[in-house]
């Protein structure tokens, strides 16, 4: 049966460690190794970071729900906010081996994470990310 | 996040200790910004940096192009496995000089 655990942590970046804290143990539990573990980590956090900093022009007082679920194949992470709807035409990563910085958090979860979507609703912005987890021996 | 700076003949060692992320960043971004100002090589001690993200890896580019247009150096030191990573992972590791050890980074201080 799937599990799922549920954080609901407003838009202020000093909660960021509070749920690299909880996704740490989860991901390890998992199966993964601690490469994987931390990568996984890191392209959440910058999923979070980018709805705080784009979504919610840092403002403190919004709401972000992340959703993490496990099946025996992936990890899916589902996050929701009601901040400003990004231009998805103007979300893209960054080169590689480029010296500029933008585009970076872009590029790490694209490049960690298995398939990423983003979607408007009236409900609020949603972004999906997976992982397949590896087969464990 | 904790930062300290020592001051060297003819560099400045920073210290970071703790996580870089979207919170703390920006004061890792004035104190290196800072130490630019007074000195002709900044040495940026990453050994005991539990995490970064891209926010840190954006502080640090901005850092190195403000060092080469000043016509000084910006140099990182002792990456920790989690840094090295995240390095890797945003292919930024042969933009920077990167070296072992203090010694090596500050040149024999």
């Amino acid at each position: 049966m799937p599990a799922t655990l549920k954080f609901v942590i407003p838009s202020d970046a000093r909660y960021l460690a509070v749920v690299r804290g909880a996704l740490g143990p989860l991901t390890l539990g998992m199966g993964c190794d601690e490469a994987e573990s931390r990568a996984i980590v890191l392209a959440v956090d910058e999923a979070l970071s980018n709805v705080i900093r784009h979504a919610y022009h840092s403002r403190t007082d919004g709401v972000i729900e992340l959703e993490c679920r496990e099946t025996p194949e992936e990890l899916q992470f589902t996050l929701t906010d009601t901040g400003e709807t990004p231009d998805l035409t103007k979300i893209c990563a960054r080169q590689i081996a480029c010296d500029q910085p933008g585009g970076l958090g872009t590029h790490i979860i694209q490049d960690v994470m298995d398939t990423v979507s983003y979607r408007a609703s009236p409900m609020g912005n949603c972004f999906v990310a997976t992982k397949r987890l590896k087969k464990r021996t | 996040m904790n930062i300290s700076v020592r001051i060297l003949d003819r560099a400045q060692v920073v210290e970071v200790e703790g996580d870089v992320d979207l919170g703390s960043s920006p004061a890792l971004r004035r104190t290196l910004f800072d130490g630019l100002t007074h000195t002709p090589k900044l040495a940026l001690n990453l050994s005991a940096i539990r995490y970064i993200d891209s926010s840190g890896i954006a502080t640090l580019l901005e850092v190195l192009k403000d060092a080469q247009r000043l016509g000084k150096a910006f140099v990182l030191f002792g990456l920790s496995p989690a840094v090295r990573q995240v390095f890797q992972l945003t292919h930024v590791s042969r933009i920077f000089q990167v070296f072992d050890t203090e010694q090596e980074a500050v040149g024999g201080e």
